[in-house]
């Protein structure tokens, strides 16, 4: 295996799951966010080369975003997929302790929250990212990322109240 | 949420706040019941998506990926300058030059690299654990005959680090022993090994995994993860007061 290649393994790979996650989220459909990181990390890879160290998690979930962002403009043309089908999908979430229903339904409210709010919410719960790696990410100020994050959780807090 | 501070709240809770400015939430937060109330809803939502929603990359879509890549790579093959000057009359210089290289103590940055790499390693290999125990007295003695360092094992369960095995690696050339622990989705590395004198690096974060150093008797140490700061920091400072 060439080394460029290993080099790629050893440093993109590691996030794969964040980058899934991400994708997940956002398009909120399993064979969407396969596309989109497939199109992501073939992308990352071919830029690998100008990538001088640095955080690579924060490269590459910038990345995500902006094939999510490339491939959302093109299926607002091909029209959407309901959120109720996208949810009964293959992939299950980890953590199996937690009862279904209760999954499911904090899962509904998260996935039907506002884009530009659902985006900061899962790069600070789930990927554990600072205000200022989601201000890059996401290529908005770190005061909206703060006020994005707050209004996400107050949404949460009222809707989700009996799953928590 | 009306109160005026609840933003810098916020910031405290996410430990996005040092110093004079995290006194400042801290003393508004013992006195502001809006604020306290802010507080415990956000750590229990917190706690309920931890439990519940990161999805992980599924098998087909790897299988996907690894088979774009071997495309990708084989479009154009990679006959570089070092290729030719290894195979030819360099190649007893080269080794020799390496040899050199081996004897000496690591560099600052090499170490950081090699920490990140091993942890990267681990996760993608999935021979992140090798033996698999939350009881210390399982994993200690395991480290010890295997990397034939004893360095103590802890299991911080109760602080929301939960010990779950150990893992022989490599360090920059030296034998690793490393305990693992587990913070809702992360994985932290606790790797240590025998000091051979080489300078440690600064705190720094490597490949988007933070990385904290620091010398304890005749072993180095070595916390990798890519938890946030605030959980980092709580880590590396049980993991520095542990005891044999």
């Amino acid at each position: 295996m060439d080394d460029r290649r290993q080099r790629f393994e050893a440093q993109a790979l590691p996030h794969l799951d964040a980058a899934y996650n991400l994708a997940r989220w956002l398009s909120r459909s399993p064979a969407d966010a396969d596309d989109i990181v497939q199109d992501a990390m073939l992308r990352a890879f071919r830029a690998f080369d100008g990538f001088r160290g640095g955080d690579a998690k924060a490269w590459i979930l910038t990345i995500v975003r902006n094939c999510w962002r490339s491939a959302g403009a093109a299926s607002k043309r091909r029209g959407h997929t309901s959120l109720d089908e996208n949810l009964a999908a293959d992939d299950d979430p980890e953590g199996t302790a937690i009862q279904a229903g209760t999954r499911r339904r904090l899962d509904v409210l998260v996935a039907g929250l506002p884009e530009e709010f659902r985006e900061v919410l899962i790069l600070r719960e789930m990927e554990d990212l600072s205000y200022r790696e989601i201000a890059e990410i996401t290529g908005t100020p770190i005061g909206t990322v703060m006020s994005r994050l707050a209004r996400a959780r107050a949404i949460l807090r009222e809707t989700a109240k009996d799953c928590l | 949420m009306s109160c005026q501070e609840s933003l810098r709240t916020q910031s405290y809770l996410d430990g996005e706040l040092q110093g004079v400015e995290a006194g400042v939430a801290e003393r508004h937060l013992e006195s502001c019941v809006e604020c306290q109330a802010l507080a415990a809803q956000t750590a229990d939502l917190s706690d309920a998506l931890r439990k519940t929603a990161r999805y992980r990359a599924p098998e087909r879509l790897r299988a996907r990926l690894a088979a774009q890549l071997d495309r990708e790579t084989a479009r154009k093959p990679a006959r570089t300058f070092w290729y030719g000057a290894a195979s030819g009359t360099g190649l007893t210089a080269l080794a020799a030059g390496f040899a050199l290289f081996l004897t000496l103590p690591p560099s600052a940055a090499s170490l950081a690299q090699s920490v990140s790499d091993a942890h990267a390693r681990a996760l993608t290999s999935g021979k992140m654990i090798m033996v698999a125990s939350s009881n210390h007295h399982t994993v200690k003695p395991w480290l010890a005959e295997h990397a034939g360092i004893s360095p103590p094992v802890t299991d911080f369960a109760d602080a929301g680090f939960t010990l779950t095995g150990g893992r022989l690696d490599e360090v920059a050339g030296s034998r690793a022993a490393v305990s693992v622990y587990r913070h809702g989705n992360h994985q932290l590395d606790l790797f240590a090994w025998i000091d051979r004198g080489a300078p440690l690096p600064a705190p720094g974060i490597h490949r988007g995994f933070r990385t904290r150093f620091w010398k304890s008797g005749d072993m180095d140490f070595a916390a990798v993860s890519d938890v946030d700061a605030a959980a980092f920091e709580k880590f590396v400072s049980l993991a520095q007061r542990q005891r044999e």
